[in-house]
C-alpha cells in the first residue's frame, strides 16, 4: 500500500530525514520509534502534505500513486489520515459541520451519495462512542477548549468517521493517562482491518502493549536503524534508544 | 425647498426661520459651529485614515424621498411618529432630545438640515418581541444626492425592544448622513441590529444615552461600502447600565469602512464589551477606532474592547487603534487589537481531513466573524445575514454549497 524509498526531506534547509526505506502492506500495522529529534514527525508531515517540508531526493509511493504529488486533501480523498500529534483548535468551527463536509467531500470522490444530516449524526454517535467521546464535544468547535485527552480521542473519532486506508498516528499516546491510552487503543483495535494499514509513531512503548505491532523501526537521526518485530519494542523499553544507537554505530 | 446642487457646507441655510424656537436656535448654532470649523480635512485626526474629500468637495442635491421606511406594522405600547409632525403639534416633547447640535461635523449638518424622520416611542413597561424594522434608502436619482435620515427611539423605564436598520442602496453617488439617538430609560433594554448593505457614501452616528440599570446592545453588520464612516457611541450614565458594542465587517474591492466606537464610563458599577471583528480582501481598507472613557468617580466599571482582523490579500489595509482613558481607581479594563492572515496550521488540519482547499479557506473566513454575526439575536435576520456575509467573503460560494 505504501512504499517509502530513500527518502530525504529538508526542513528551512536542514536535512531531518536522510534515506528512509519503509514498505506497509495493507492490513499491516507497522510502528516507528524513535527518541525526540529523530524525524517521526516530519515523516509524518511528509506523508500528509504539510507545506514547508521539502523532499530532496527519494519517493513515496500510495496505492500505486506517486503521494508527493497529490495536495493534503487530495492524500485525504485516496484514504490518507493524519492524527495530529498536537490537533489545532479552530474555533468558531465546529466538529460535526466540518467532519460532515469533509466525510461528504470524500464520499464525492469516491462515487457515493452524500450523507444527509440524519445518517450523518447516527453514524457520528457511533463512532464517537468507540472512544467514549462525549456527544456535546463532537458539536464544539474543533478542539477549542478541549483537554489532551479529548483531543487524541477527537482525532481517532474522525478517523472512524473517515475510514481510511492508511492511518498515520504521530504520538497518539502522548499526554494520556492510562485510562484514556486503554479508550484509544481499543478504539484503534476495533479500525484495524484487513484492508487498513497503521503506522503508528511513538516515542514510547506503552501503546504498544495494548495494539500490538507487526513490524517496528526504530528512526535514530533521521534514518531507520532496526526493524524487527514487537519484541524490538520491549527490548528499546529496556535497553533504552542509547544502546540502540550505540549497537549501530560503535 | 430647493434641488439645485451644492456642496454640503453651502447647502447651510443662513438663517432658520421655521420650526419650534428651541429647535431653531439648535440648527443655528450647529450650522455656525460647522462654518466656524469647516467639515474634516486630510488633517483632521478623526479622519486620518478616511478619504473625506469626496464628501466634501461633491455637489449635492437634497433626495431625501425615499430615506427613511418603517416596515413593521403597529403594535401596543409602540408610538411611531413623523418628526416632523410631532415637531409641529407638541413641539415641547422633543426639546432637548435632539441633542446631537454642536456635535463635530456630520451629525452637526444632519442637526441642521434634517425635514423629517422617526421618533420610535417605546412606552413603560412593556415587552416588544417582535423587531421593529426600518430600512434607508434612495431614490432612483443619477445625479449625486444627500439625505439626511433622522431617528429617536425612547425606550421607557423597564420596557423591552429590539430595532433592526437596514441602510440599503447601489448608487456610489449617493450620500446618507444619518443620526439615530437612542434614549434608555431606567432598567429599559434595547438590542439594536444595524446593517450597511449600502454600496454608496454613507456617514452615521448612533448616540445612545443610557439611564441607570439599562441595557444596550448592538450588532453592526457592514458589508462593503464606497465610503463608509459609522460612528457609534454609548453614554453610561447611570450607575449599572450595562452595553455590547460588536460588529463585523468585510472590505473588498476598493470598498473604504471606517468604525468609531466610544464608550464613556459616566458613573459607578457600569460594565462594556465590545468585539469588531474585520475581514479584508481585494484592494479594501478596514479602520477601526475604539474609544473607552472611564470619567473621575466611575468606580467598579468594567470595560473589555476587542478588535480582531483578517487580512487576506497584499494590497487591503487595516488600521486598528484601540485606546483607553480612565480617570479613576478600582476598575477592570481590558482592551486588544491584532491584524493576521488565516493560520496556517488550521488550514493544514481541515485539509488533511479531505476537505478542499478553497472551502476550508472559506470555513476559516467565515468563522472568523460568525461569533459577530451569532450574536444578532433575531434568528430570521441572522440567517439572511449569513447568506449575504457569504456572498461576500473570498469563496464563500463555496459554504453555501454544503450540504
Amino acid at each position: 500500500m505504501l512504499k517509502i524509498e530513500d527518502l530525504h526531506v529538508e526542513v528551512d534547509g536542514k536535512l531531518i530525514l536522510k534515506g528512509i526505506d519503509l514498505e506497509i502492506q495493507a492490513g499491516e500495522v507497522h510502528a516507528i520509534m524513535g527518541p525526540n529529534g529523530s524525524g517521526k514527525s516530519t515523516l509524518a508531515y511528509v506523508l500528509a502534505g504539510r507545506e514547508g517540508y521539502e523532499v530532496t531526493k527519494g519517493s513515496v509511493t500510495y496505492k500505486g500513486r506517486d503521494l508527493l504529488e497529490m495536495s493534503p486533501e487530495a492524500r485525504a480523498a485516496e484514504g490518507v489520515f493524519l492524527g495530529f500529534q498536537y490537533p489545532v483548535a479552530i474555533p468558531g468551527v465546529s466538529n460535526v459541520y466540518f467532519l460532515k463536509a469533509a466525510l461528504n467531500a470524500l464520499r464525492k470522490h469516491r462515487g457515493k451519495d452524500p450523507l444527509d444530516a440524519i445518517d450523518f449524526m447516527k453514524l457520528s454517535k457511533e463512532k464517537a462512542a468507540l472512544v467514549q467521546l462525549p456527544d456535546e464535544l463532537t458539536k464544539r468547535s474543533v478542539n477549542d477548549g478541549f483537554s489532551g485527552g479529548e483531543k487524541k480521542r477527537n482525532e481517532i473519532y474522525q478517523m472512524a468517521m473517515l475510514e481510511p486506508s492508511l492511518a498515520v498516528l504521530d504520538e497518539t499516546d502522548s499526554g494520556l493517562d492510562i485510562d484514556a491510552l486503554k479508550v484509544i487503543a481499543d478504539g484503534l483495535n476495533t479500525l484495524r482491518s484487513p484492508e487498513r494499514a497503521m503506522l503508528i509513531i511513538t516515542h514510547y512503548q506503552r501503546l504498544l502493549d495494548y495494539i500490538v505491532p507487526d513490524v517496528v523501526h526504530v528512526l535514530i537521526d533521521g534514518q531507520i536503524v532496526r526493524t524487527g518485530d514487537k519484541d524490538l519494542a520491549k527490548r528499546l523499553e529496556a535497553e533504552g534508544y542509547a544502546e540502540v544507537r550505540d549497537a549501530i554505530q560503535p | 425647498m430647493t434641488h439645485e446642487r451644492q456642496t454640503l457646507l453651502d447647502s447651510l441655510p443662513s438663517s432658520f426661520d421655521t420650526g419650534p424656537q428651541w429647535l431653531r436656535s439648535v440648527r443655528k448654532s450647529a450650522a455656525e459651529a460647522l462654518r466656524e470649523r469647516g467639515l474634516p480635512n486630510k488633517k483632521t485626526e478623526e479622519w486620518r485614515f478616511t478619504p473625506v474629500r469626496p464628501l466634501v468637495d461633491t455637489e449635492f442635491a437634497r433626495a431625501d424621498a425615499e430615506a427613511l421606511k418603517l416596515v413593521s406594522s403597529a403594535r401596543e405600547g409602540v408610538t411611531v411618529r413623523s418628526l416632523r409632525q410631532v415637531l409641529e403639534q407638541e413641539p415641547a416633547r422633543l426639546e432637548g432630545r435632539l441633542a446631537l447640535g454642536e456635535s463635530e461635523h456630520f451629525a452637526a449638518l444632519n442637526t441642521a438640515l434634517f425635514t423629517d424622520g422617526l421618533w420610535i416611542h417605546v412606552a413603560a413597561g412593556v415587552t416588544i418581541e417582535e423587531p421593529l424594522q426600518l430600512t434607508h434608502g434612495f431614490s432612483k436619482t443619477t445625479e449625486p444626492g444627500v439625505s439626511y435620515p433622522r431617528v429617536l427611539v425612547t425606550v421607557e423605564a423597564g420596557s423591552e425592544a429590539r430595532l433592526i436598520e437596514t441602510y440599503a442602496g447601489e448608487a456610489s453617488e449617493q450620500l446618507t448622513n444619518s443620526v439615530v439617538e437612542i434614549e434608555l430609560g431606567p432598567n429599559a433594554k434595547l438590542d439594536h441590529i444595524r446593517i450597511h448593505e449600502n454600496l454608496g457614501l454613507q456617514v452615521g452616528r448612533v448616540e445612545a444615552r443610557q439611564e441607570a440599570d439599562s441595557s444596550y446592545r448592538s450588532v453592526v453588520v457592514t458589508l462593503g461600502g464606497a465610503l463608509l464612516r459609522f460612528d457609534i457611541r454609548a453614554l453610561l450614565q447611570g450607575q449599572g447600565a450595562e452595553c455590547r458594542l460588536d460588529g463585523a465587517y468585510v472590505v473588498d474591492g476598493s470598498d473604504h469602512v471606517d468604525h468609531h466606537t466610544l464608550v464613556e464610563h459616566q458613573a459607578p458599577h457600569c460594565r462594556s464589551d465590545q468585539t469588531y471583528r474585520g475581514i479584508a480582501s481585494g484592494h479594501g481598507t478596514a479602520v477601526f477606532d475604539g474609544v473607552v472613557l472611564v470619567h473621575r468617580g466611575a468606580s467598579k466599571t468594567e470595560a473589555h474592547q476587542e478588535n480582531r482582523n483578517l487580512l487576506l490579500s497584499d494590497t487591503a489595509t487595516v488600521h486598528t487603534k484601540p485606546h483607553l482613558e480612565i480617570d479613576t481607581d478600582d476598575v477592570i479594563c481590558s482592551h486588544g487589537a491584532t491584524v493576521g492572515s488565516l493560520d496556517e496550521s488550521q488550514l493544514f488540519y481541515l485539509r488533511t481531513r479531505g476537505i478542499p482547499e478553497e472551502l476550508a479557506r472559506a470555513m476559516l473566513t467565515y468563522a472568523f466573524i460568525e461569533e459577530v454575526v451569532d450574536r444578532v439575536s433575531h434568528k430570521p435576520t441572522r440567517d439572511r445575514l449569513r447568506e449575504t456575509v457569504l456572498a461576500r467573503i473570498p469563496a464563500g460560494e463555496a459554504i453555501r454549497g454544503v450540504p
